[in-house]
C-alpha cells in the first residue's frame, strides 16, 4: 500500500486530536485527545521509516511512547488532586485565571 | 575484545553532576523527616554549584559532539546552561519559606527543579530531533508538576493543568513536524544531516515545509511567541511565585538555544526563506505582549505579558542568524535573567507579607516602608523597559544593532516602539512603589483582593493554617539570603549596564559556537 494513505490517516488522527482538545470540556477526554495527537505523529514516523527503510523512526516512536506515558501520569495526578479538592472537572468552569 | 564506544566524560561532566545530584537529593528527601529544608536546599545548591563549575571549565575546551552526535557541547550550550543553573540557584533560597514547597516537600520540589534544569541543559545541547524532543519533555513535565505543587490553592492546580494541556499541544505539534522533516529529508534526524537532506530550496518539498512550520509552532509555544502565548499570563499567575521566576527565565533561555541551533544548523542554507516568517512573528509578539500588559493589575500577569514582549525582542536576535545576532540574544537572555529574577523575588516576598497576593497594591508605599525591596524592583522595572544605564538597555542596543546589520531595520523600529509602550506599565509599578501610600490592610481592602477571597472561601485546612502562620512572621531569620540574592542581581543589572564588557565576553562564546554552524 502507498505510504500516502498512512500519512492521510495520521493527518486525520492529528486533526481529530487537535479538534478534541479545543472542543471537549472534560480534562480526561482532553488527555485522550493529546495521546491521539502524539500517536498520529508516531504513525507518520513509522510510515516514513518503513518507506525509507530506516530504523531511526522506530526508535523515535518508542521514545515518544515512554514520554507520552509520563505526560499522562502527571495529567491524571493533577486531575485526581483537583477532584479531591472538589474542583469541577470541566475546563470551562475553571476560570479563576483570566484577564 | 568488545569495541566499546568512546565516551567523552569531561564534556559530559555537567550532565553527570546534575544526574548524581538529582538522585542524592531525592533519596535524602525520602529518608529524612519532611521538614528538612536546610539539608535539601544545601545539597541542591551544591549540585548546581558543581555543575556551574564544570561548565565554566568546559567553556575553555574545544567544541565536541557527544553521545554519537545527539548532543553538542559548545559555547552556545554552555552559556545557556550557565544562565539556567544560575536561575535555579537563585530560586532555591526563595523557596525556603514558600508555602508550596512546604506542602509538597522540599526533597521532591528540589528533585523536580533539578530534573527540569537537566532537561534545559540537554535541550541547549541537543542537535538531533530525538534528543530535542526528549530534552523538551524532560524540561516540561517537572514544570507541570511544580506549577500544580501548591495543592491547597485552586489557582495553582488550575495553572498546572492548563500548562500541561497547552505544553503537550506544543510538544505534539513539534513531534508531528519532526516526523515530516524526517520523511522529507530522507530519514535524517541529526541537524547537519537534515541540512544536507533538504538542500537550499524549501519550496521544493511540501513535506519539509509542513514539518518546519509545525516545529516552529511547537517551539513558539515553549518560548511564548504570539499568537501561541495565551497560556503564559495564566500559568505565570497561578504557579507558585518562585516557580514562575524560574520558568520565566530558564525555559525561555533553553528553548531559544535549541530554536537557534535548529534554525541555524538544520535550516541555515535556506535562511532567506524562513526569516520573513519569523520576522512577522517577532513583530506581532512585540505588539501583542506590550499591549496585553497595559491593563494588568496582577504583577505576575503583567510580567507574563512583558515576557511575551521580551520573547519578541529576542526572536529578532535569532532570526537574523548572524554571529552578532546570537551574541545579542545570549546577552539579552543573561540580562533578562538578572532583572526578572529580582522582580519576581520581591513579588514573592510581598505575597508572604501581605494578604494582597501579587496585586499591584501589594507594592504600594514600598519606597517608604521597605527601601531594600523598593530599589531592586524599581531597577528591574527600569531595566525591563530598557532605560540607559541598565543591562536591559545594552541588550536592546545590541539586538537593534544586529537587526540593522542584517537589513531588518524595521524590526529595530518595532523594538523601540515596543519599549515605548512598555514604559506605560513599568512606570505604573514604579509610581505605586514611590508615590502611593501603603494600603491599610483593613478587612474590606483585603477582601477585595482575589487571592484573599479565594482563601476565605476555602475551608481552613491544616496546611493552609501552617502557611498563614509563616506568612504572618515578619521578614527576618533566613530572609537575608533572599535579600542578598536580590541585591546582587539588581547591582549586576546596573553594573552590566554601565560596564557591559564582562557580559559581552560571556555571550561571545555563544557567537563563536555558531561560526562552525554557519560554515556548513
Amino acid at each position: 500500500m502507498d505510504t500516502t494513505w498512512y500519512l492521510v490517516l495520521s493527518a486525520l488522527l492529528f486533526a481529530t486530536g487537535a479538534g478534541g482538545v479545543l472542543i471537549r470540556r472534560s480534562p480526561l477526554v482532553i488527555l485522550l485527545c493529546l495521546e491521539l495527537m502524539l500517536n498520529s505523529a508516531n504513525l507518520a514516523l513509522l510510515a516514513f521509516g518503513r518507506n525509507l527503510g530506516n530504523a531511526d523512526a522506530q526508535i523515535f516512536a518508542m521514545v515518544v511512547m515512554v514520554v507520552a506515558a509520563c505526560e499522562v501520569v502527571v495529567g491524571l495526578g493533577l486531575i485526581v488532586a483537583m477532584y479531591r479538592r472538589r474542583i469541577p472537572l470541566d475546563v470551562d468552569e475553571n476560570r479563576g485565571l483570566r484577564g | 575484545m568488545i569495541d566499546t564506544p568512546d565516551i567523552d566524560y569531561a564534556a559530559l561532566s555537567p550532565v553527570i553532576a546534575l544526574v548524581t545530584g538529582i538522585v542524592v537529593v531525592l533519596l535524602v528527601g525520602l529518608i529524612g523527616p519532611r521538614g528538612r529544608r536546610g539539608l535539601s536546599s544545601a545539597l541542591t545548591l551544591l549540585t548546581l554549584g558543581t555543575t556551574a563549575g564544570l561548565m565554566i571549565w568546559q567553556l575553555g575546551e574545544p567544541d565536541t559532539d557527544l553521545v554519537a552526535g545527539a548532543l553538542r557541547s559548545d559555547g552556545l550550550s554552555l552559556t545557556i546552561g550557565l544562565i539556567v543553573v544560575a536561575a535555579a540557584a537563585f530560586v532555591i533560597p526563595l523557596q525556603l519559606r514558600d508555602p508550596a514547597a512546604e506542602e509538597a516537600g522540599f526533597g521532591e520540589t528540589h528533585t523536580l527543579l533539578l530534573g527540569s534544569v537537566l532537561g534545559m541543559v540537554l535541550l541547549a545541547e541537543a542537535q538531533n530531533l530525538i534528543s530535542l524532543f526528549v530534552a523538551l519533555e524532560l524540561l516540561s513535565i517537572p514544570l507541570y508538576v511544580l506549577c500544580g505543587s501548591h495543592r491547597s490553592r485552586t489557582q495553582s492546580l488550575e495553572s498546572g493543568l492548563k500548562y500541561l494541556i497547552v505544553g503537550s499541544i506544543g510538544s505534539a505539534t513539534l513531534l508531528y513536524g519532526s516526523a515530516f522533516i524526517y520523511g522529507g529529508s530522507g530519514g535524517a534526524t541529526d541537524f547537519t544531516a537534515i541540512a544536507e537532506g533538504i538542500g537550499t530550496d524549501l519550496a521544493d518539498d511540501p513535506l519539509v515545509l509542513i514539518g518546519i512550520a509545525f516545529v516552529a509552532v511547537g517551539l513558539a509555544f515553549k518560548v511564548s511567541i504570539a499568537p501561541f502565548h495565551q497560556w503564559t499570563p495564566d500559568v505565570y499567575q497561578g504557579a507558585p511565585t518562585p516557580i514562575t521566576a524560574f520558568m520565566a527565565v530558564a525555559t525561555k533561555a533553553a528553548a531559544f538555544a535549541v530554536f537557534a541551533r535548529f534554525f541555524i544548523t538544520a535550516l541555515g542554507p535556506s535562511a532567506d526563506q524562513w526569516q520573513p516568517a519569523l520576522a512577522a512573528l517577532a513583530a506581532i509578539t512585540i505588539i501583542v505582549g506590550n499591549v496585553g500588559a497595559l491593563g494588568q493589575d496582577s504583577l505576575k500577569r503583567m510580567l507574563g505579558y512583558s515576557g511575551v514582549a521580551q520573547a519578541g525582542y529576542m526572536l529578532t536576535g535569532l532570526l537574523v542568524g548572524s554571529i552578532a545576532g546570537i551574541d545579542a540574544l545570549v546577552f539579552y537572555l543573561a540580562a533578562y535573567t538578572l532583572m526578572n529574577l529580582a522582580a519576581f523575588a520581591v513579588i514573592a516576598i510581598r505575597e508572604r507579607e501581605t494578604p494582597l497576593g501579587d496585586d499591584i497594591t501589594a507594592v504600594q508605599g514600598l519606597g517608604r516602608d521597605r527601601p531594600e525591596l523598593a530599589w531592586p524592583l524599581t531597577i528591574s522595572m527600569l531595566a525591563l523597559a530598557g532605560l540607559p544605564g541598565t543591562a536591559g538597555f545594552m541588550g536592546k542596543l545590541f539586538l537593534i544593532e544586529a537587526a540593522v546589520a542584517a537589513e531588518y531595520t524595521w524590526l529595530g523600529v518595532f523594538i523601540v516602539v515596543g519599549s515605548m509602550i512598555s514604559l506605560a506599565y513599568y512606570l505604573r509599578v514604579i509610581a505605586a512603589i514611590w508615590m502611593r501610600p501603603a494600603p491599610r490592610l483593613a478587612p474590606a481592602i483585603a477582601g477585595a483582593a482575589p487571592e484573599a477571597e479565594a482563601g476565605a472561601a476555602e475551608p481552613p485546612s491544616r496546611t493552609g493554617r501552617a502557611g498563614r502562620a509563616l506568612d504572618g512572621t515578619p521578614s527576618g531569620g533566613r530572609c537575608w539570603l533572599v535579600l542578598g540574592a536580590i541585591i546582587v542581581t539588581s547591582a549586576a543589572t546596573i553594573v552590566f549596564g554601565i560596564v557591559p564588557s564582562p557580559l559581552i565576553d560571556f555571550s561571545i562564546h555563544a557567537g563563536e559556537a555558531i561560526i562552525s554552524m554557519l560554515g556548513v
